[in-house]
């Protein structure tokens, strides 16, 4: 059974369509890539699961079920818009946040000390949010995620204005929590994160459903012939089944002709006498693919 | 509602360790203490208590001045001091003993005039003093009797009594007028206090983007609700700690505040003022939820505060009109608003008489408009917190969105 079921979602702010017949399905324990362009539609799509907004069509399923007030303290969100009470202490702050998700004192004061070593905030606990790093503010609003221990974890845009240190911070701790068994929801348009952590993806823009399914699956099927030499010495102006030659930093991509396989095209540099370092068949990376869906799909992609 | 009394919970003690609390609590106590103190003071030391003379040439006075009263520091008396003949009197005054001298003249009782000479402009007790004291005089000269002399002194005593036998008011009964300033009292005390807490945390809720995570927490209505609860709390512990201070006050001070035991006031009028200023303050609450909902920041909600004042003290601009016709459409109107009708209703049962079944039905038209209220405050809530141009809110939620609530 999916963890969570989008079922033809539509919902509209006065003339603006932010999202129409949107659908897709979130399975248990997968880390699912909900990416989409600025403005597409991802977060009013997230405020429709979690039942801030009403679709004005369509329906949402969770956990078996519409959004109750149960199933809201299974979830763990953390928002585009990262926030915390600036003017009160953070350990503070975090128990407030804590005990709204059904937690009691008690098991708070219980589990937050460890999560405040894991993230190297003990020292900071006492401090008022205002009065931390970005960073730091940003793993505590982590910490009001997880601490509850939810069977669904949302993140809006999970690696915006990260460092290195806690891009790698957060990825870790996604997969950790995917190989606990949680379910991720991750709203991005940063391909590259999508490409290391993601197992299922759905692309939206303007609001529609533009490409769906597992990320492997998404690659083969935008995959073309074309492939990625690295040559020693400089190739000829044209080669023999060989359409389009493209000249990248240290390489080339080569584009076949229609018919011509990348094993025939192999038998022809080497018969040309083109000594290579590298030969490889391209696969387009999600960037790729995304640009190139979002083309097709409005042309206006920016 | 485990929920709702933790966002109260939360509310309550994050405002009450701020020092904005402790500076409210202790400053407008003491402001009012420093200002009314101040100008008590001034009031008194400038009231001048040397007696005031009578030189009568008409020979009406028989009667000897009543001088029975103490003065004391805190109700001075002016005693009236009869004098021979005028050179006695301009003796005394020049060697400051008394304040100035009234002088009835041969022909007091063909033009009944009185000449009163002094060296400044005399206060209106002692001119109504001299009159008291002559118009005495004049009626023990025509052989009235004593305690009809006293009682036209004291005035006829009017009792208005609605058809319905419903409300009775009594003219001279000047005590209501009490419930008035305490509603007036309390409206702006609630609305000042909690009102502006109320606001400032539903705008700090958005300027420190809190809110979204709040809103996958808990329903919208509990969180507004918590809300609620805990910043009238606020309100309540500063009137409580206010009225535990005036008790002591009133203890230390009880010999002064007689009057107070004496005081004529029914407790059904107090109980249907405070009922209303309650739901009042609900009614202000949603709509300052809903009004919150629009704001981008604190320097704009605390504007607000000061403007959602305006129509609670509707009554007390329009004072006049409200002591020609109490009944009249203005006074009725502000009645069945539920910013104003506290004070409306308040101040019509003090100087008039207003019918239960009108009361019942203010009551009604409040709850179902406070009702209303919150239901918009609902829906401007959860969707104007979290609009970029929550200003927009106004022309898009009304309509279609609406029905998500």
């Amino acid at each position: 059974m999916s963890t969570i079921i989008v079922d033809k979602i539509a919902k509209s702010f006065g003339a603006t369509q932010a999202v129409k017949d949107v659908s897709f399905e979130v399975r248990p324990g997968e880390i699912f890539g909900l990416l989409g362009p600025n403005g597409s539609g991802k977060t009013t799509s997230i405020r429709v699961i979690l039942d801030i907004y009403q679709p004005d069509s369509g329906s949402v399923t969770i956990l078996g079920g519409p959004m109750t007030n149960v199933k809201l303290n299974q979830i763990g969100y953390i928002p585009e818009e990262r926030g915390l009470y600036q003017d009160v202490p953070l350990d503070r702050c975090l128990t407030y946040l804590a005990t709204l998700k059904g937690l009691t004192e008690d098991q708070v004061n219980e589990r937050l000390p460890k999560y405040l070593a894991k993230f190297d905030l003990t020292d900071h606990a006492k401090k008022k949010a205002k009065e931390l790093s970005k960073g730091m503010q940003q793993k505590g609003q982590l910490i009001a995620a997880l601490i509850h221990d939810p069977e669904i974890i949302i993140i809006d845009e999970p690696f915006s204005s990260l460092d290195p240190v806690n891009t790698q911070l957060v990825k870790d701790l996604l997969i950790e929590q995917r190989n606990a068994g949680k379910t991720i929801v991750m709203c991005t348009h940063q391909m590259n994160q999508v490409e290391q952590l993601c197992d299922r993806l759905v692309l939206i823009d303007h609001g529609r459903v533009l490409l769906e399914g597992e990320l492997s699956e998404v690659r083969k099927r935008f995959r073309t012939n074309e492939v990625i030499i690295d040559a020693l010495n400089p190739l000829p102006e044209q080669l023999k089944g060989v359409s389009r030659i493209e000249k990248l930093n240290d390489a080339y991509r080569l584009t076949p002709q229609e018919g011509i396989t990348a094993q025939e095209l192999l038998t022809e540099l080497v018969e040309q006498g083109i000594k290579l370092n590298s030969f490889e068949v391209a696969v387009p990376t999600l960037d790729e693919i995304f640009i190139r869906v979002v083309k097709e799909g409005n042309g206006d992609y920016e | 509602m485990n929920k709702t009394m933790n966002v109260a919970r939360y509310e309550y003690l994050h405002h009450v360790s701020n020092k904005r609390f402790w500076i409210s609590l202790i400053g407008i106590p003491l402001g009012f203490v420093l200002l009314f103190g101040l100008s008590a003071l001034l009031s008194r030391l400038s009231f001048d208590t040397r007696p005031v003379g009578i030189v009568d040439k008409s020979d009406l006075i028989q009667l000897e001045p009543d001088n029975s009263i103490n003065s004391t520091f805190f109700e001075p008396q002016i005693y009236l001091q009869v004098f021979a003949d005028e050179r006695a009197a301009l003796a005394s005054i020049k060697a400051n003993e008394i304040q100035g001298y009234a002088i009835l003249p041969e022909d007091y009782l063909s033009r009944f005039q009185i000449i009163y000479w002094a060296n400044k402009q005399p206060l209106s007790d002692v001119i109504s003093l001299i009159s008291d004291f002559v118009s005495k005089n004049l009626m023990v000269s025509e052989n009235i009797a004593p305690e009809v002399v006293s009682r036209i002194n004291e005035g006829n005593q009017i009792t208005l009594q609605s058809l319905d036998g419903s409300q009775v008011y009594e003219e001279t009964n000047t005590d209501r007028i009490a419930v008035p300033i305490l509603v007036g009292g309390l409206n702006f005390i609630l609305v000042m206090t909690s009102g502006g807490y109320l606001l400032q945390a539903l705008v700090e809720e958005k300027e420190n983007r809190t809110l979204e995570i709040l809103l996958t927490s808990v329903p919208s209505r509990e969180i507004m609700a918590g809300k609620i609860i805990g910043n009238l709390s606020i309100g309540f512990t500063e009137i409580g700690s206010w009225v535990i201070l005036l008790g002591i006050a009133g203890v230390v001070l009880r010999d002064k505040l007689e009057f107070l035991m004496a005081l004529d006031i029914s407790f059904s009028y107090v109980a249907v003022s405070i009922a209303l200023t309650i739901f009042s303050f609900i009614f202000s609450a949603a709509l300052m939820v809903t009004i919150g909902a629009m704001m981008t920041s604190s320097a704009e909600a605390q504007g607000v505060t000061g403007l959602m004042v305006i129509p609670m003290m509707l009554p007390v601009y329009l004072f006049g009109t409200f002591m020609n016709n109490p009944n009249g459409i203005l006074p009725r109107v502000l009645s069945f608003f539920p910013l104003s009708s506290p004070l409306a209703i308040a101040l019509r049962m003090a100087i008039s008489s207003v019918s239960q079944m009108e009361i019942l039905l203010a009551f009604v038209v409040i709850f179902s408009l406070t009702l209303l209220m919150i239901w918009l405050a609902g829906v401007a809530f959860k969707r104007g917190m979290l609009l970029s141009n929550p200003r927009l809110l106004l022309r898009k939620k009304f309509n279609k969105e609406t029905r998500d609530a």
